[in-house]
């Protein structure tokens, strides 16, 4: 069975001892982390949306600037916050691959950028998975356990619109 | 009567442009189109729009010099290096990471102004904490809202308190006085509010191996671009003190650290010139002459009679009114117009006598706080969308706009009582 792992920016290692208790031994896993560029935009949006006193064009709501349209951020800024989320990505993935090797699987490696939720799916149909494992939730231990606040919205997505199986994983 | 209502809808008409942005027209050129049918109508005699306009040589120098300091403060790393510091100092715990924020963004507020905190710091910031593989928006929103919220800290924290002390006179002792206690309320309020708001999210902690290391490119410029920084805050502190003009400070910091940065080769001319906002001066231009057209007819001294007949006798409502109709209309159109009409409606209704010399911080403590009501630029472009139904309003917006609605009434509210006391 081909089984994709849905791997946040933590927890990652938990997630992946939780399928392997699950579902067993002998399957394909991959391992996917999406680097959210939910925040990224965020951070486009106030930097660059109409600061009061420096009158720059706001990019259209909800889609990333156009090209052009007022000055990119400093590109050190740019590159250093591109190679953070690079290496977040990459710390959270070796996290969850190290837990995977040590109960003897081997595991596929996937990285991507984007919306999260979407991608997660598209990528379940593109590789041909059987099941997707994700956590309820990305949140601390704050979040509720249970109830609707306890399924997160990338989970929610994912299980309305997998097309396979979804193993929703709950926070121990 | 026909002149009045031509220069008041121009008037209009330019605020609206600025608040709505029809055909996506950046404000600069909307305040300029203002402008010049001010000056083509006549409403504004081209002498003396120059005269206006040369009376704000500070203003422009001010705000040149800061962009210059920042931008070359940036190139030296001193932000990345703070940013770091935060992390180390912090030690692994998410909640004094945001209480390091809150404090290097309250610094740097009040020396180099609210713009070099909310553009400059907030990537610097946004970088560390994803590599720490927190959650960022506490720590964005918490550089962009304490931005504003220290920027009445001191009269160079905010380029407006410029704007509104050359046009009505002030030094940093009343300054302080007035300004002082409801600056540090806000910032208080402003970071309890959050660890409050923020606690879920700020319960896991970081590796202290995850942080990046934070050396700067250069050692002796990163020195000297320190030294600098350090001798131009004292500066502006003597200069607001003796009420000298603050430009002469920050062009002259500026000057030093463009020598330093030749000397030690580390000048990026074209990271300079895209990192200063050239729009700015052509906005701010284009408002100095629009206001300046509503001002010689007559207008602004109807709105500050407007004011004093509201406020009627109480002090405290002249504060409570003045403070919030400040925050309101930079919120809602921009904080430059609001200002510049605060200032030219204060006045002409004078301000000799102490009852209105508080109006005038009530002014600049409205127009300071006033953006961080929404994020979307505006109130009335949230409303705009809001009833246009465009889908894709962006869920942080949203959090934006409620945290701000949360806390700023508020600190209107107290800090007004506050200045009030203060009169």
């Amino acid at each position: 069975m081909k089984i994709l792992c849905a791997i946040g920016i933590r927890g990652g290692s938990q997630l992946v001892q939780r399928v392997l208790e699950v579902t067993g031994p002998a399957h394909e896993l991959h391992l996917l982390h999406v680097i959210d560029v939910g925040p990224r935009h965020t951070l486009e949006h106030l930097l660059h949306g109409p600061r009061h006193r420096s009158p720059a064009p706001p990019p259209p709501l909800g889609q990333p600037p156009p090209p052009g349209r007022h000055p990119p951020p400093p590109p050190e800024h740019e590159r250093r916050i591109s190679e953070a989320e690079e290496s977040s990505a990459a710390a959270a993935l070796e996290e969850a691959r190290l837990e995977a090797e040590r109960a003897g699987f081997r595991c596929h490696l996937h990285s991507a950028s984007g919306r999260p939720e979407q991608l997660v799916v598209a990528t379940a149909e593109q590789l041909g998975c059987q099941l997707i494992v994700i956590r309820a939730s990305e949140g601390g231990e704050g979040t509720p356990r249970l109830g609707p606040a306890s399924v997160g919205h990338t989970a929610r997505f994912v299980l309305d619109h997998a097309p396979c199986d979804v193993l929703l994983v709950r926070a121990q | 009567m026909a002149r009045t209502l031509l220069g008041a809808s121009i008037f209009g008409a330019t605020l609206l442009a600025i608040m709505v942005r029809p055909y996506r027209i950046p404000e600069a050129v909307a305040a300029a189109l203002g402008a010049v049918a001010m000056l083509a109508t006549g409403i504004v005699p081209i002498a003396d729009g120059a005269r206006v306009l040369g009376r704000q040589l500070n203003v422009y120098g001010f705000f040149l010099g800061l962009m210059t300091i920042s931008a070359i403060a940036d190139q030296a790393g001193i932000f990345t290096a703070l940013a770091g510091g935060a992390g180390r100092w912090a030690k692994g715990s998410s909640r004094r990471l945001l209480v390091a924020t809150f404090a290097i963004g309250t610094v740097i507020t009040a020396f180099l102004s609210n713009d070099a905190t909310a553009l400059i710091l907030t990537p610097a910031v946004f970088a560390l904490v994803t590599r720490l593989r927190l959650p960022v928006l506490p720590y964005m929103f918490a550089c962009t809202f304490i931005a504003d919220t220290a920027s009445f800290l001191l009269p160079v924290s905010n380029p407006i308190n410029i704007l509104i002390l050359d046009g009505l006179g002030g030094g940093l002792e009343t300054f302080l006085r007035f300004l002082l206690l409801p600056a540090l309320l806000c910032i208080g309020l402003n970071l309890g509010a959050f660890l409050f708001l923020f606690r879920a999210d700020l319960r896991q902690g970081y590796q202290l191996a995850d942080l990046p290391s934070t050396e700067p490119p250069h050692i002796p410029f990163f020195r000297a671009t320190l030294t600098v920084l350090a001798i131009t805050a004292v500066a502006f502190v003597l200069a607001t003190s003796l009420e000298a003009p603050v430009a002469i400070v920050a062009l002259g910091g500026a000057g030093l650290l463009l020598v330093a940065a030749v000397v030690y080769g580390q000048l990026r001319w074209e990271r300079l010139r895209r990192e200063i906002s050239w729009s700015l001066f052509v906005f701010i231009t284009g408002m100095f002459l629009v206001v300046r057209g509503v001002e010689n007819l007559g207008l602004t001294r109807e709105f500050g009679s407007g004011l004093v007949a509201l406020a009627g006798q109480s002090p405290l409502r002249a504060s409570l009114l003045t403070a919030i109709g400040s925050a309101l209309g930079a919120n809602l159109i921009n904080n430059v117009p609001m200002a510049l009409v605060m200032v030219s409606a204060l006045r002409s209704i004078g301000t000799t006598s102490s009852s209105h010399e508080g109006l005038i911080y009530a002014a600049m403590y409205g127009c300071d706080l006033g953006p961080n009501l929404t994020t979307v630029g505006s109130l009335a472009t949230m409303l705009w969308l809001l009833i246009l139904r465009r889908k894709g309003l962006e869920v942080s917006s949203v959090q934006y706009f409620k945290l701000g609605i949360a806390l700023v009434p508020v600190m209107l509210l107290l800090g007004s009582v506050l200045l009030w006391l203060r009169w």
